[in-house]
């Protein structure tokens, strides 16, 4: 029980972390009108999960695994491997910011030594402290399986993109539901894949995403931060 | 005819050193499916796995020069022009391949240096085609190391993937803090008018490039693996409508990156069907640049001119009008 209990709480948008900022790029695919109702809505958020599955996903498994055998420089590794793989600038800032919110929250937690020089670490600009990889240390320190932290993973970059949604983009709170238990379907296959990838492994070919985030880059549209 | 003399002789001396390159992609999971021996020419057959090395640098009179050739069939480089007419200064080089389409179980390794101040710019002599294949896969390793204060333009042609054509490559560039690496790819879905169209029929491009410094540190890491019978091309956020994608490094100092990045705009221009962003490579290495289009000729154009940006902020020269027959 207190383990599912964890998880909702980690998964929860109300967990202060900063979800609710951003939109990843929904709000420039609302504007330039490529995002126009629920079908093309259900398109974006599905790319957002498979990009999110074999990059942030995978490198949330590894730092998890990497807690789990007490290995702090790896987990230090996954995170600059993740920076560097991350292209987009402001997905990097979003990354990093949450990252450095999900330290500091589990210092007030859980206090313990491991995420004590992690957040210290951040701070001194030792390691990015990207946010997936404060995921999966956050979620085995918290003893939630490693399945569960993926689908907290995917939960997160679907249900931002749907709640951004009802603020940006005309559809309603039934259309937001349909199209989450739907892509809901696609998270064990994904799993299945990303959980047997090395950091070398982890890809992304998402050229028309990548397009949208530079205009938001680039534009005056703040509503979201990016 | 001084100078090929030279670059023969060189190689000539040189030829017992140089250990055979290797092109391994064992490690990549991706291929898993494709390893099997071609039933035509054998993987790593003679003519089936070229080499290039080139090595730009400045002489004695600062003029930049291809010091440094070695190659292998079918890769063909024969010497350097100076074609380029806002920069008649620069070594022009064309790769060309005797082979004419990658084919099956084919393996490429290039490797281009440019020396401390020199320069250079390297294309291909036409598109690159990747043949159908069978059993196997066609790999390319190329390693493109630039020194302190170098800089170079690599423009190839587009490549062109065929239907059930296997493609890998991994990209290392190594390049110094003050240098300067102008890096393009342009990727077309396929054969777009052959017979009925034969777009993203291919069965997998897998691409890798990666930016280091000298000492090793890394900088970032852009993986894309195509595969159009597991996830559709097509799908919103990856090609959407678009048929041609253009892939942009420039890795450069941080003020250099800065001004390009502020004279460089995004757009998706429905009108035209083309589409660009930008944005900041990690740790301050430089821009990465995308480019979306129906045709190639209006994304090579948006290449060129995006290279002539950066000429223009790094050399204060323009990049010329493209050749007509190009």
């Amino acid at each position: 029980m207190t383990r599912v209990m964890r998880l909702l709480q980690f998964t929860d948008s109300q967990f202060p972390v900063g979800t609710f900022s951003f939109s990843n790029g929904l709000e420039t695919a609302s504007f330039e009108k490529i995002v126009t109702d629920a079908k093309s809505l259900e398109a974006f958020a599905k790319s957002q999960s498979h990009q999110g599955a074999f990059s942030d996903g995978v490198a949330a498994i590894h730092a998890y695994r990497a807690y789990k055998n007490g290995d702090y420089d790896k987990c230090k590794e996954i995170d600059k491997y993740l920076y560097a793989f991350k292209m987009n600038d402001e997905a990097r800032q979003m990354a990093t910011r949450m990252g450095k919110k999900m330290a500091e929250l589990g210092v007030r937690l859980y206090g313990n030594d491991f995420i004590k020089g992690w957040l210290e670490e951040i701070i001194s600009g030792e390691t990015p402290g990207m946010y997936p990889v404060a995921q999966g240390i956050m979620f085995a320190i918290a003893g939630v399986s490693e399945k569960d932290l993926f689908c907290s993973h995917q939960y997160g970059v679907i249900n931002m993109v749907l709640g951004a949604a009802l603020r940006c983009v005309k559809v309603s709170h039934y259309d937001t539901q349909l199209i989450l238990e739907k892509l809901s379907d696609d998270i064990e296959g994904l799993y299945d894949e990303a959980s047997q990838m090395e950091l070398s492994d982890m890809n992304a070919f998402y050229p028309e995403l990548d397009i949208l985030a530079s205009l938001h880059e680039k534009g005056n549209m703040r509503m979201f931060m990016n | 005819m001084i100078k090929l003399k030279s670059q023969k002789s060189m190689l000539n001396n040189k030829k017992e050193r140089i250990p055979t390159p290797e092109v391994d992609f064992n490690s990549a999971k991706e291929m898993s499916r494709y390893l099997q021996e071609p039933e035509a020419m054998y993987v790593g057959a003679p003519g089936k796995h070229g080499y290039l090395r080139m090595g730009f640098q400045l002489d004695k009179t600062g003029k930049s020069i291809l010091r440094d050739l070695e190659r292998r069939a079918p890769l063909i480089v024969q010497q350097e022009l100076y074609f380029d007419e806002e920069m008649p200064e620069m070594p022009c080089v064309y790769i060309l391949s005797s082979g004419g389409p990658n084919v099956d179980g084919d393996r490429y390794r290039q490797d281009i240096t440019v020396k401390k101040d020199a320069f250079a710019w390297v294309s291909t002599g036409a598109a690159t085609k990747l043949a159908e294949m069978r059993y196997n896969y066609s790999g390319l390793v190329q390693n493109i190391v630039l020194e302190e204060n170098a800089y170079l333009e690599f423009m190839p042609e587009p490549v062109i993937p065929c239907r059930n054509t296997r493609f890998i490559s991994d990209t290392r560039l190594e390049v110094h803090e003050t240098a300067t690496v102008f890096y393009s790819e342009i990727y077309m879905g396929g054969r777009k008018y052959y017979k009925d169209g034969e777009l993203f029929q291919y069965d997998i491009l897998s691409v890798c490039s990666h930016g280091e410094r000298p000492d090793g540190k890394q900088l970032f890491r852009e993986k894309f693996v195509i595969d159009p019978n597991v996830v559709n091309p097509r799908n919103l956020g990856i090609m959407g409508q678009f048929d041609v994608f253009a892939n942009v490094i420039v890795m450069t100092p941080q003020d250099k990156a800065a001004e390009i990045y502020e004279k460089t705009p995004a757009f998706i221009d429905k009108k035209r069907k083309l589409a660009a962003g930008i944005t900041r490579l990690p740790n301050n290495a430089g821009l990465l640049y995308k480019v979306l289009g129906m045709e190639p000729g209006p994304v090579k154009k948006m290449v060129r001119s995006f290279c002539s940006e950066v000429r223009q902020v790094v050399k204060g020269k323009k990049v010329p009008e493209e050749f007509p027959w190009r």
